[in-house]
């Protein structure tokens, strides 16, 4: 990657699977270049601190908080955002699915960001025991559900993945 | 946004070539976690942040026949999932769990914990137990330090304009460990107190020991009184005690927004204690 004139940054990446080659302004964090160079809503700003996990991604497969690492920084790198989730038939993902059915959505705000933990949790441990749950979840708030819907949503995905 | 510029130079080589030709405000970006939570809350000075996460140099985690070498570019999940760390570093080991949230932890560096100079890091504060050095870098030339040397107060470090830290180097000693931090919860969050205590044994007894502390000075603190007592003493419940109280005194801790000082001093006594007590109960000591 190379600084070109006027200080931009030309970054190769791959988003969701599709290859994405763009000229960045170098301040830019990944979270504005998800929302708004790339215009995908779904990963949330909550606190922009690294509290809340609202926009929790993933880059190679690990979960990042968005909000504090900086768009260069995903040069050459694989993104995953909520919106390239997908179950195996194409529709919805094992975990959006048990999010709804378990009722762990409310406002939705911290959904996507507690998904792509989730996602990231299971991916590298399929056999999560409920400790494993709630310790791969301690870095996503939610104001609303109380948790306990979240991690049964969670639960129940790992029988279907 | 940051309102900072990145640059990001290949390699160790380019980065030292070139400095001299950007902005005298710089800073080194390693994973963010700190540098661009400032800058997202409007406390960022730098105009330029030289990225230096993808440097091979600072990477790996590599062992010679003394010591184990973790690279400042290692991230705090990759600690977790090494066996060389599982294996030499008790007390490191046991601080990763504490350390923030595992998003977090795929993204910050031990080498941007040690830089940062926060008196409540919990990598920092474990490496001091397990009697770290660290190496770093200007221009070319390198430098050794032991860890504990390096912070100077809080945030602020031994480093020179542009040093970079490169590594750290622990020598490879037998030791049991532990580390317990008292938090606003059970995970995810900055400590009140976090108490590193690494113990060599013979039997039952100590033969050295090595106990830091974090948030309870302005630096990671090397509680030497403490350790020197327990040296060469039964681990049983009565030398705990003592060593509790003897902890108290060595401590400085102050009231913030976290907690109040006499609350931090006590409590820094009560998991001394409950730290000497896990290590000896596995020796059926305690
Ligand atoms: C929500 C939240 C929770 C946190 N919880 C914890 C916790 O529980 N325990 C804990 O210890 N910390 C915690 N932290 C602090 C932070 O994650 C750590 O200090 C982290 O290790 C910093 O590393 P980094 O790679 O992200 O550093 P950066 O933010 O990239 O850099 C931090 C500083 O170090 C400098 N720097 C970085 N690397 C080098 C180097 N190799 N040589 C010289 N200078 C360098 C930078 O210029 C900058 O000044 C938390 C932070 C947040 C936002
Ligand atoms: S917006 Fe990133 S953690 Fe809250
Ligand atoms: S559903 Fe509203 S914050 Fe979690």
């Amino acid at each position: 990657m190379e600084n070109r004139r006027g200080g931009t940054f030309n970054i190769r990446c791959a988003v969701n699977g599709g290859k994405v080659e763009r000229e960045i302004d170098p301040s830019r964090t990944l979270l504005e270049f998800i929302r708004e160079d790339l215009g995908l809503k779904g990963t949330k700003e909550g606190c922009g601190e690294g509290e809340c996990g609202a926009c929790l991604v993933l880059v190679d497969g690990k979960a990042v908080n968005s909000c504090l690492m900086m768009a260069v920084q995903l040069h050459g790198k694989h993104l995953t955002t909520i919106e390239g989730l997908k179950g195996r038939d194409g529709g919805l993902h094992p975990l959006q699915r048990t999010f709804m059915e378990e009722g762990a959505v409310q406002c939705g705000f911290c959904t996507p960001g507690a998904i792509m933990a989730s996602e990231a949790l299971l991916r590298e441990n399929p056999g999560a025991t409920l400790e494993d749950i709630k310790l791969g979840l301690t870095g996503n708030l939610c104001r609303c559900t109380g948790y306990e819907k979240i991690i049964s949503a969670v639960e129940k995905a790992k029988q279907l993945l | 946004m940051p309102h900072a510029t990145v640059v990001k130079p290949a390699n160790l080589k380019a980065l030292w070539k070139l400095l001299p030709s950007i902005s005298p405000k710089r800073k080194y970006l390693a994973g963010g976690t700190d540098l661009v939570t400032g800058a997202n809350t409007g406390l960022n000075s730098a105009e330029t942040w030289v990225d230096i996460s993808d440097l091979k140099e600072l990477r790996g985690i590599k062992e010679t026949a003394a010591a184990v070498i973790i690279g400042a570019g290692v991230k705090i999940s990759e600690l977790e999932g090494s066996r060389l760390v599982g294996r030499w570093l008790p007390v490191l080991h046991a601080a990763i769990p504490h350390f923030a949230s595992p998003s977090l932890r795929n993204m910050a560096t031990i080498g941007g914990n040690a830089a940062n100079a926060s008196p409540c890091s919990d990598g920092a504060c474990a490496l001091c137990a397990e009697k770290a050095w660290v190496w770093l870098e200007l221009k070319g030339k390198r430098r050794k330090l032991p860890l504990a040397a390096l912070f100077k107060g809080p945030k602020k470090t031994a480093l020179k304009k542009d040093e970079l830290i490169i590594a750290f180097e622990i020598p490879k000693w037998k030791h049991e460990g532990a580390y317990l931090k008292l938090g606003p919860r059970s995970y995810f969050g900055i400590s009140k107190v976090s108490v590193a205590a690494a113990l060599e044994m013979d039997g039952g007894s100590v033969k050295t020991a090595s106990i830091a502390l974090a948030s309870v000075a302005p630096v990671p603190l090397l509680a030497r009184k403490t350790a020197d007592y327990l040296a060469g003493r039964i681990l049983n419940e009565e030398n705990a005690r003592t060593a509790a109280a003897l902890v108290k005194a060595e401590v400085s801790p102050i009231t913030d927004v976290r907690s109040e000082a006499a609350y931090r001093r006590e409590m820094a006594g009560v998991l001394l204690a409950r730290a000497l007590g896990r290590i000896g109960r596995r020796g059926e000591n305690l």
